[in-house]
């Protein structure tokens, strides 16, 4: 009885010396969500099928339809393509799972409730923005193992083998906020259907799917200039060698471009999600 | 009391079938689900056939008489399997909100719902399947025998369809999350479709994992599919019993496990 009256007591000052504002509670505050988050989805085993065995199973998948293919036409192996392809490609369809998510709060009332609780306003948001982040490395490291199983090697040295690790999350983060944004204005049934369809049209027409010359010529400059092309070439360069910076400037003007165009519409959606 | 009985209408369980049917059919055009069923099959030819037509040529240059022709059958699949698989999870959610407890105190026969999303699924497919074929006629893919064949292939896609959308029905109605569910049922539909002879001929897959290519649900029915559609003269192969046998034993033991299946998920639900 007596500890419960002292912990009280505490929480009350923590309170009342910061505002709910205040950045020192930020940082906690955001960790708390963070854990609930990636806590929630590893309970869950349809999530974590969808981002830790699927990926494996569509690598595996290319590398057996694909794979010979492209070390006949290319020289090299297939994995320097499909490796980082995979990685991309589960960093974007991962994150419906965040969005759906995000909607069941709105329906049962959670995003309202953290609303008018003191809690930091930013933390939502930032929690989601972190925990995909650790699902993205997650799924990346996987998809990383397998291709290490299958023959795929890091031949640029450390540095390089960093920002390797770095792109999927950058790339991923780009395509959550247009994920999320798209979640907060349309139906659950067609955001899952869209992004689906979305996600194979820019898996089949990637260089990780084939070289750009094996393409039809009209198909190529598409090819060659979506986003998945230029972070897949981008990784390419950074694992086998290459050129590096002309992929990887457009990697980020892309993922930079996507992110500038959905935050503010995807916070207004967010604020209206916990206001409603 | 003997008014009351009078006043209350007695609809024929054909017209309540097609009340629920309608139910789900209707909200389609409205919410954008009719143009992603559009959507699908123009991406499943296109992800299948632009990619894939050139770097294929030589592989199957001895077996069809062009890509389209050869890819076409796999596509179609794709397509019913995607919508089949959507509606089927329209049909789950709208379940788990507790309509199906409601039709259960209604008198309706038990039946009357799960046949009406079956109803729904078919309708669906058909949509996939004709822009689909449409999509098809663009490329290059054609009919080359009569009139019965056609229906015939077109028959086995939708049949195929509708013992799918009865499978992710199912599943859906069975699981807590039917949205968290769906991703999960359309990429290894995705990854059974590449591993088969829809792609490419058994012979260039790597030899360990021949036999499974073979003999998997998905090359069955795109042998079935490709001899009903037939092929410009040296192609063509017959459309016999040993051709057929394989894909109908699927489907007849798809139906097998699904039917007492059904009974027990649907009598635990209401």
């Amino acid at each position: 009885m007596a500890t419960m009256v002292r912990e009280r007591i505490t929480v009350g000052d923590v309170a009342r010396s910061y505002p709910e504002n205040s950045p020192r509670v930020l940082i906690p505050q955001t960790v708390v969500q963070t854990k609930r988050l990636l806590v929630r989805w590893s309970r869950d085993p349809v999530t974590l099928i969808e981002t830790l065995v699927l990926p494996i199973m569509f690598l595996l998948t290319l590398n057996i339809v694909l794979g010979q293919l492209i070390s006949q036409t290319t020289g090299h192996s297939g994995l320097y393509g499909t490796v980082p392809m995979n990685a991309l490609a589960a960093a974007i369809n991962g994150s419906s799972i965040g969005a759906v998510g995000l909607i069941g709060e709105r329906t049962n009332g959670l995003l309202r409730r953290l609303w008018v609780v003191p809690v930091h306003r930013a933390s939502g948001v930032l929690s989601r923005i972190l925990a995909e982040a650790v699902r993205i490395l997650m799924t990346t490291l996987v998809v990383l193992g397998a291709g290490l199983l299958l023959g795929f090697r890091f031949t640029q040295g450390a540095p390089a083998t960093l920002v390797w690790l770095a792109i999927p999350l950058i790339f991923g983060m780009a395509f959550a906020t247009l994920i999320t944004m798209v979640a907060l204005y349309t139906a659950k049934t067609f955001l899952l259907e869209g992004v689906t369809l979305v996600h194979i049209l820019a898996v089949v027409f990637s260089t990780g799917f084939l070289p750009v010359d094996q393409y039809p010529r009209w198909i190529q400059p598409v090819v060659a200039h979506q986003p998945m092309t230029y972070a897949i070439e981008a990784m390419r360069g950074l694992s086998l060698g290459g050129p590096v910076r002309t992929p990887l400037v457009a990697t980020l003007l892309w993922s930079v471009g996507i992110a500038a165009v959905c935050v503010v519409p995807m916070l207004i959606g967010y604020r209206r999600a916990s206001t409603r | 009391m003997t008014a009351l009985h009078t006043a209350r209408a007695h609809p024929s369980a054909l017209t309540q079938w097609w009340v629920l049917t309608a139910r789900f059919i209707k909200p389609t055009l409205r919410n954008g689900e009719l143009a992603l069923t559009v959507a699908s099959s123009v991406v499943f030819t296109a992800g299948f056939y632009v990619p894939l037509s050139k770097v294929m040529v030589n592989a199957t240059k001895f077996v069809s008489s062009s890509y389209a022709q050869y890819i076409m059958p796999l596509v179609a699949l794709q397509a019913i399997v995607f919508a089949a698989i959507s509606t089927a999870f329209r049909a789950a959610t709208d379940s788990r909100q507790g309509i199906n407890r409601r039709f259960g105190t209604m008198p309706i026969a038990p039946l009357t719902p799960v046949a009406a999303r079956i109803g729904a699924a078919a309708y669906r497919c058909s949509v996939a399947l004709a822009v689909a074929m449409a999509c098809g006629h663009v490329i290059g893919f054609r009919f080359h025998r009569g009139t019965v064949y056609i229906v015939g292939f077109c028959a086995l896609v939708i049949v195929i369809g509708v013992l799918l959308s009865f499978a992710a029905d199912l599943v859906g109605t069975g699981s807590r999350n039917p949205e968290a569910m769906m991703p999960l049922l359309i990429l290894p539909p995705l990854i059974f479709g590449l591993l088969s002879v829809g792609v490419q001929p058994v012979q260039q897959f790597p030899h360990w994992i021949q036999p499974v290519v073979r003999n998997q649900p998905i090359s069955q029915f795109v042998v079935a599919l490709r001899a009903l559609a037939g092929d410009a003269a040296p192609f063509a192969g017959p459309v016999t019993w040993q051709v057929l046998a394989p894909t109908l034993a699927w489907l007849v033991g798809m139906a097998v496990i699904l039917v007492p299946a059904s009974a027990l998920v649907l009598s635990r639900r209401s």
